[in-house]
Parts: structure tokens; C-alpha cells; sequence
């Protein structure tokens, strides 16, 4: 059989994979581009970021009308058709998908559906419903992501034990549930749920939630999930999970004591873990790291100088964002343009209710760096903008270096955090400093000024703060 | 669109146009050869970007020029609309940088310029120095270190301005005159040879203009000595010929040169000045940790020394894969720029085409050439009795300035003992 002659194969058509095509087709390359699924998009439109967040902003709905009621409008209980809701998440998908293969259409990049295994340094093959394809490629790009970790005690083999991609199908609105793993997919996922009329318990092995986030971030959130969450067990492990009939019943071990309790359904989120297996990597120089993560260098360039690899497969933050941008870097490498991951500011969101995000340097990176900063904070409650939300359980602030003023970083938690922080990640990539952002006049009244405000407060002159002393 | 001299490799500030392979006129494809540029000792194709008819060409064969300088401007067939459309608002950013890097962004950052080089950027937080993504990709592109541009804005943030004026620095002191490397010595000129017969006249290629200009440099900045001693490699000949078919059989030749490398490497880490380096405008001499000896290739076009990295790291078997394949690629010349730098030290092996002692020069910046010449039959006394053994004749020449005689004694005698009493283990290596 004739192999398909291809500049750059893509293995993965996610939002690493899709964006390294399509910009390697703008830049005029012959691409061919590879996905196991019909749809294009990869975890984050299937079964990740987009419908998380349609489900989260849906169910938002309801939490926002039962705080209506103290400002005076009621709506009465909300009646939740599932089928509607699930109906409503997956058009949402489908329009993306159809998007997606449209636009690899218009610049003429090759879509193989099946599984991409290396037969060498120059060879892919394509397992196809219509038998192997093979594509003969110059450079190849490796974005085949990750999926959640399973841990195979917890793999029974039954349904009611889910992991994110499961949960996002939203089968049934189970009478309780338990969530292992307080990481932000357990978090974001046990909110839907929680609201949907769930009764949520989370076990987390770790001291506290959100590990790695700064404490004065995650608060609020903690606020909020101990009021919409059953429970939330710090320092607990599961130990075993057993089918029980139509429940699982899981065994906890909690201060050296050993409890067992039984729940309709368990969501694991303990983690993702990197697709690098049955892709012929063998046969090929890629080399991994000791946790399975595919290794690169600044470029993304892999072990073997024929092969890039970009994503969650290549470690790092396991962010859609963060693959697009390596996605351009490593299509730049190969077209022999300079470029570099080095310098490059990513952001980082968690959708809970109020939203976390925070780019550039945090206050815990700092510490454990020993990096000497100064940390401007600027609390909501003074903000005019979140009073008339009804939603000051927020906090803006910025993380300076002392002797330039220079920001390093900024973390927001509040509501809408993940729309501000894209200012942040401009102030930080563009080397702003903290009077660069307080004289940059923010319109009034946007919670957006909480950042103009909090650069203000770093000199102690916030109109809406208590007069500060720079030190 | 305009095909421009790109960064030939570090430290390489021009080039001389060799050949060029297109018309004005022609349709040209993407990545199609279109001219070649000679650099110090190699030849470079040179590839269009994209399709397109060759508009003008700005140069001619046997011109210098500069990194950053067009060469060829191509119409891009149907693009051109959009092209108009594109390029005001990208080039003019870009090319005036470009413009201004001409020759200066590649001249050695480490070089003397003044106002250019004083600043260095130091985060404590270990960030990189502030700067906006579009200054910080025109940076990357024109290979220079942004921690070396001082900004001039709040937080010490580097504008476009602040890359301006030091590629402009940089410029200056590029164009400042360099001692002794511009102003060859006055030739014998306006001889009229053709008084006395027939003669042809032929134009030195850019290599062996290079060639020569190094050669002088080398010679009259460098007080050369050579010391000159004879090895008995009767075993070690016996031990080649032993494993010469094994090394056939693994698909190369085993020849000598890996084994004098080896043997060279083990000598050098005993005695480190051999495989440093002075500088003389700092005084200093710079020891080096690594191993990557040059070894000179005779070509068509003249006298090439690529380099084999970290000699003593590897084994017999895989010098020779690498050394066969390095000198055949010199032949053709097709290696690249990098593959000609980063020596440490060189060898010069004559044995192939026969010779004895001779006094090889130094390959500046390193300090110490060993010269190799054909082993021969020859009588050796050895406790009263004489034998004939295979004596080969070895010539180290060195930079007096930095060893001195006893040193030069000592590293041969080294070097004659390990060949004389070579480890036959290190045949047995397979590894690759």
C-alpha cells in the first residue's frame, strides 16, 4: 500500500494536536492529522473543559437563584430535566466538533481516524475502520494528552465508579456521592453535582484541597464547599472499593482507624496519567521521564530529532492552553523559525464557585524557591462592583519583586476570576510593573478595577483601602 | 519576498557568495537551492522560503556579505495582494531591526563593546529580564541575549528602542578597526610573470583565502616549537590487523587515526595545557573539560578540520563510524559550520600519503598540533640488541607562550607510551 507522504504528521487532534495542524497548514506544510475519535477536540471539548463548563454554568443557575431569594426575587424550586441539560452539553460539543472539522477542511490538513502507532523515526501507522493506513512523515508531533488516573484497586468494572469523563455524561443525578481526590476536578465536578441535589462527600489523602494553590486563594472555595458538600475529610485514604448491590461500598482509612460506608456512585479524581502507551514509541529514540511524561527540550523537540511532542504527554501543567502554545512553539521549531517555551507565562483557572486563577510566580512557589517578594492583596468587600453582585467572597493580588516593582505574579479568587486573569497574564508576560497597573484607569464599577486597586494599595494609595506604609 | 543571508553560526560574520543557481526571471519552488554561500570552510545551500518568480538578484559570485543582507527578492505568484497587505505593518518593525542587525547581531556578544557589553541583567528571582513577547521573539530571532540590552523603561522593561541601540553598539564596535585580521601584509604586486612564459591565472577560492589568512595569523602571533620523536607500533599494528576485519564485519574501517585520538585524549587529561586555550586579551588561559579534537581532512578544495566531540568518552568503534563518515562528508563538503568549531586540539595524519617528521601550525585558538607521518621498518637497540621494529614519526608543534619544552617532552613521551602499550580492551567495545 501506497504510504500517505506527509510533511508533519499530528498524533492527537486536541487542542495541542488541532492548533500544531492547523498552523503548520497556514504555514503552508502538508499535514496529516490523526485522532482515535470521529469528533475533534481531544479531552478538553469531549470530555473535559467544555462540558465541565457548560455544566457548571447551568447549574450555577440554580445557586444563583436560591441567593436571590435574600435580595428579594424568588423563583421557587428549580425542576431539572436531565435529558434537556445533558441534550443541551453535547450540542454544545457538536457544534465545536462540526467547527473544528470544517476548519481542517478550509486549510486542506488530512484527517485519519484510528490510533496512531510509530513504526520508526519517519513511519506512522494508522489503525483505521477501513484497515492500516500508513503515513510516511518528514517531522511528527506527538499530542495524544492524558487520561484520568485509575488506580486499580478502585477499577471494579462497574459503572458507578466514574471517573471525570463519566461523570461529565451525567447518566443520573446519584442520591449521594463520594468524590476521592480534592484536586480541582473533584472539586469542580462535586460542585455540579452537589447542586444538582447530590449529597457530596469528598475524601482527600492530602492535609487540604487545591493543594499547591495559596491558602488565601483557595479559602473562599472551602467556604463554599463545606456549605454545599456533605463533608470533606482531610488526611483520609480509600482503602478498597466493592460492589454492593446497586452501591459501592468503599473503605476509608482515617486516623489509623478503618470505616466503611456505601455511596450510589464515586467519582475518581486523583490525578491524570499520560497516554504514551501502544504508540510505538520504541521504535522510535522519544524518550520518557520517570513518570511517564514524554521528554523536550525548549523547542519541544524530543529525544528523537524527527519528533516534537506537545500537551499533557509532554509533563508539565496539564492545561489546554499551555499545549496550543507549545503547539505553535514546536510548529515554529520544525519550520526553523526561533522559538521557545522559555519565559512563556501560562494561567491556571479552577471553575469552582468563586473561581481560583493565578498566572506568573504564586506566593507558595515563592517560598519554596526562596524568591523575596512583596504581595499587594486587595479584598473585595471593598470593592463597589462585588457589593452589587452580592459576591464580595473575592481577593485580587499581586506578587512583586521588591527592587523593580516588576510583577511576578497575580492570583484572583472570586467571581468571573477566570475572565480577569487575562489581564494579569499580559501585565506579567509584558513585564509590567505595579504602577504600570495603577495608572492604567480601569472603568468603574468592573471588578476589573480590583486589580488597579490592588497595584494602588502596593504604594498605600487604594482610595477603598486603609492607608498602607511601604515598607 | 526576500531571501536574506540567515545566521551562518556562531561567531560567523559573512560570507562569500559561491554560486548561484537561479536566473532573474525563473519560478523558483519553496526550499529550492537557489544559491550556495562559502563561510570559513564549508559551503551552505542556501534554500528559497517559499514559491515565486526570482525578481532581482542582488549580488554576484565571489561577493561578501553579511548576515542580514538580501540577496534575492521573489515575487510570490498570486500571494502578492495579500503580501502587500501583510508586510508594512510586520517588516517595518522587523526588517528596520534586521537592518540595523546587519553583521552586528552574530559578531561574538563576549566581544569588546563598549557601552554594548557593560550591562548584564541579574533577577533575583531568577526571572528573565522584562520584556514584551514581540521584543523578546525579534531578540530570539536575531540570536541576541536579552539579559545583555539594558531597558530604559519602568522595572528595566526592554523596548524595542533599548534592542535598537545596542544592535546598534554592537554595530560600532564591530566596525571599529580590528587589529591585524583586516590588513594583510603587502603582496608581491604588478610582477608581470607572462614576460617569461605562459601562465594561468585562477582566483583564490574563499577557502583558501581563509586557509591562508589563518595560516598567517596562526604563524606570526604564535611562537611556534616542534618537538619530535619517533613510537614503536609493532603491537599495536599487530592488534589492528587482528580486529581490522571485526571492524569490517560491524560495517566500518578501523584505521589509525581513532587510536592517535585516543591515545591523544588520554594524554591531554593527564597534561591539561594541551587542550586549553590563551586569551590574549584577558591574559587568561582557559582550561577546557572537554575533549573534541579536530582532525585535518585533505579535500579538492583545500585544507578542512572537523571536530570530533568528546574523544575520550567514546569507544574505538564508534570514533571510526564517526570519523569515516565525518571525512567523507568534509569531501563532499557538506558539513556543517558547528561541526568545524568547539577543537580543542588537532591531528594532522600524513601516514596515508607517506612522510615523515614535519612541523605542523597550531590550529589557533588551540595551542597544540600533533603531527603524524608514516610508520616505517626501522632498526631499534633495545638491551644491546638491535631488532627492526615499525617506528612512527611524531611531531608535536605548540604555543610557547603558554608550554614550555619540558611540558612538550613529557606529553610525547605520554603519548608514545600509550601508543606503545595500547589496551587491547579498547578494541573489544562495541558500544556505539
Amino acid at each position: 500500500m501506497e504510504a500517505i507522504k506527509a510533511e508533519i504528521v499530528v498524533v492527537g487532534a486536541g487542542p495541542g494536536g488541532y492548533v500544531a495542524a492547523f498552523y503548520a497548514a497556514d504555514k503552508g506544510k502538508k499535514v496529516v492529522l490523526v485522532d482515535r475519535d470521529k469528533r475533534l477536540g481531544g479531552v478538553c471539548l469531549n470530555a473535559g473543559c467544555i462540558p465541565s463548563k457548560a455544566l457548571l454554568h447551568a447549574t450555577g443557575m440554580i445557586r444563583e437563584a436560591e441567593a436571590s431569594q435574600a435580595r428579594g426575587i424568588s423563583f421557587g424550586a428549580p425542576k431539572i430535566q436531565l435529558d434537556k441539560l445533558r441534550a443541551w452539553k453535547d450540542s454544545v460539543l457538536d457544534k465545536l466538533g462540526q467547527g473544528l472539522s470544517g476548519l481542517s477542511q478550509k486549510r486542506g490538513v488530512q484527517v485519519l481516524q484510528g490510533r496512531g502507532h510509530f513504526e520508526d523515526s519517519q513511519n506512522l501507522r494508522v489503525e483505521t475502520s477501513e484497515g492500516q493506513k500508513f503515513v510516511h512523515f518528514e517531522k511528527a508531533i506527538i499530542a495524544v494528552g492524558s487520561r484520568p488516573a485509575m488506580p486499580a484497586a478502585f477499577d471494579l468494572g462497574n459503572p458507578r465508579v466514574m471517573t471525570s469523563t463519566e461523570a461529565l455524561e451525567l447518566e443520573e443525578i446519584p442520591r449521594n456521592l463520594l468524590v476521592v481526590g480534592g484536586g480541582y476536578i473533584g472539586m469542580e465536578l462535586g460542585t455540579v453535582y452537589a447542586t444538582l441535589g447530590s449529597s457530596v462527600a469528598m475524601v482527600e489523602a492530602l492535609s487540604s484541597t487545591l493543594v499547591g494553590i495559596d491558602s488565601d486563594l483557595v479559602r473562599p472555595v472551602m467556604r463554599f464547599a463545606e456549605k454545599a458538600f456533605k463533608e470533606i475529610r482531610l488526611n483520609t485514604k480509600v482503602v478498597k472499593m466493592a460492589t454492593s448491590g446497586k452501591q459501592i461500598k468503599v473503605t476509608l482509612a482515617v486516623d489509623g482507624k478503618q470505616i466503611e460506608e456505601s455511596y450510589d456512585r464515586v467519582l475518581v479524581s486523583v490525578g491524570r496519567a499520560p497516554n504514551c502507551k501502544d504508540l510505538g514509541l520504541e521504535n522510535t529514540k522519544v524518550t520518557l521521564d520517570d513518570k511517564g511524561f514524554v521528554q523536550v527540550n525548549a523547542q519541544r523537540q524530543t529525544a528523537d530529532p524527527n519528533i516534537y511532542a506537545i500537551g499533557d504527554v509532554a509533563g508539565g501543567a496539564l492545561l489546554a492552553h499551555k499545549a496550543s502554545k507549545e503547539a505553535k512553539i514546536a510548529v515554529e521549531a520544525i519550520a526553523g523559525e526561533a522559538s521557545s517555551f522559555d519565559g512563556v507565562v501560562i494561567p491556571a483557572v479552577v471553575f469552582t464557585d468563586p473561581e481560583v486563577a493565578w498566572c506568573g510566580l504564586t506566593e507558595v512557589e515563592a517560598k519554596e524557591k526562596g524568591i523575596k517578594v512583596e504581595v499587594a492583596r486587595f479584598p473585595w468587600a471593598a470593592s463597589g462592583r462585588a457589593l452589587t453582585l452580592d459576591r464580595t467572597d473575592g481577593l485580587t493580588k499581586l506578587i512583586i519583586e521588591p527592587e523593580t516593582e516588576r510583577l511576578l505574579g497575580v492570583g484572583i479568587v472570586g467571581h468571573g476570576a477566570g475572565e480577569l486573569i487575562g489581564e494579569g497574564v499580559l501585565a506579567v508576560q509584558m513585564g509590567a510593573t505595579a504602577r504600570d497597573i495603577a495608572e492604567s484607569v480601569h472603568p468603574h464599577p468592573t471588578l476589573s478595577e480590583t486589580l488597579m486597586e490592588c497595584a494602588e494599595a502596593f504604594y498605600g494609595t487604594s482610595p477603598h483601602t486603609a492607608p498602607r506604609k511601604k515598607s | 519576498m526576500d531571501i536574506r543571508v540567515p545566521r551562518l553560526a556562531e561567531g560567523v560574520e559573512s560570507a562569500t557568495v559561491a554560486n548561484i543557481l537561479v536566473a532573474e526571471g525563473a519560478t523558483i519552488e519553496r526550499d529550492q537551492v537557489v544559491l550556495e554561500l562559502e563561510t570559513e570552510k564549508a559551503v551552505g545551500p542556501i534554500p528559497s522560503p517559499g514559491a515565486g518568480k526570482v525578481a532581482k538578484i542582488h549580488v554576484k559570485s565571489g561577493d561578501q556579505v553579511q548576515v542580514g543582507q538580501v540577496l534575492i527578492s521573489v515575487t510570490v505568484e498570486g500571494a502578492a495582494d495579500q503580501a502587500k497587505k501583510e508586510e508594512p505593518a510586520r517588516a517595518s518593525v522587523k526588517s528596520s531591526a534586521i537592518a540595523a542587525a546587519q553583521a552586528a547581531a552574530p559578531v561574538r556578544e563576549n566581544a569588546a563593546a563598549p557601552g554594548a557589553d557593560a550591562h548584564r541583567y541579574e533577577s533575583r528571582s531568577g526571572f528573565p529580564p522584562p520584556a514584551a513577547p514581540s521584543v523578546r521573539k525579534i531578540a530570539q530571532e536575531l540570536g541576541i541575549d536579552l539579559t545583555r540590552v539594558k531597558g530604559s523603561e519602568r522595572g528595566g522593561r526592554i523596548a524595542l528602542q533599548d534592542l535598537k541601540a545596542y544592535i546598534a553598539a554592537l554595530q560600532e564596535a564591530a566596525a571599529a578597526p580590528a587589529p591585524s585580521r583586516e590588513t594583510p601584509p603587502p603582496a608581491a604586486k604588478g610582477v608581470d610573470f607572462s614576460k617569461w612564459g605562459p601562465v594561468e591565472k585562477k582566483r583564490m577560492s574563499a577557502l583558501r583565502r581563509t586557509v591562508a589568512q589563518r595560516m598567517v595569523e596562526s604563524w606570526t602571533t604564535i611562537p611556534h616549537i616542534t618537538q619530535m620523536d619517533e613510537a614503536d607500533i609493532t603491537n599495536l599494528l599487530a592488534l589492528m590487523k587482528k580486529y581490522g576485519p571485526r571492524f569490517e564485519k560491524k560495517g566500518t574501517h578501523l584505521t589509525f587515526t581513532p587510536l592517535a585520538m585516543k591515545a591523544a585524549a588520554a594524554a591531554l587529561k593527564k597534561y591539561p595545557i594541551f587542550n586549553s586555550s590563551f586569551d590574549e586579551a584577558t591574559g587568561e588561559i582557559i582550561y577546557k573539560r572537554y575533549y573534541h579534537l579536530g582532525v585535518a581532512v585533505d579535500t579538492d578544495a583545500g585544507l578542512i578540520v572537523p571536530v570530533v566531540r568528546d574523544v575520550d568518552q567514546k569507544t574505538i568503534f564508534s570514533l571510526s563510524l564517526e570519523l569515516n563518515t565525518l571525512v567523507e562528508r568534509t569531501r563532499q563538503r557538506k558539513v556543517s559550520l558547528e561541526e568545524l568549531q568547539g577543537g580543542t586540539f588537532s591531528i594532522s595524519n600524513q601516514g596515508g600519503i607517506g612522510g615523515g617528521h614535519f612541523t605542523p601550525i597550531v590550529n589557533k585558538p588551540e595551542v597544540a598540533v600533533l603531527g603524524l607521518g608514516r610508520a616505517a621498518l626501522k632498526p631499534l637497540v633495545k638491551d644491546k640488541k638491535t631488532e627492526t621494529r615499525m617506528m612512527l614519526p611524531l611531531a608535536l608543534s605548540y604555543d610557547h607562550r603558554v608550554i614550555d619544552g619540558a611540558n612538550a617532552v613529557r606529553f610525547v613521551r605520554e603519548l608514545i607510551q600509550a601508543l606503545e602499550n595500547f589496551s587491547e580492551n579498547e578494541l573489544k567495545e562495541w558500544r556505539g
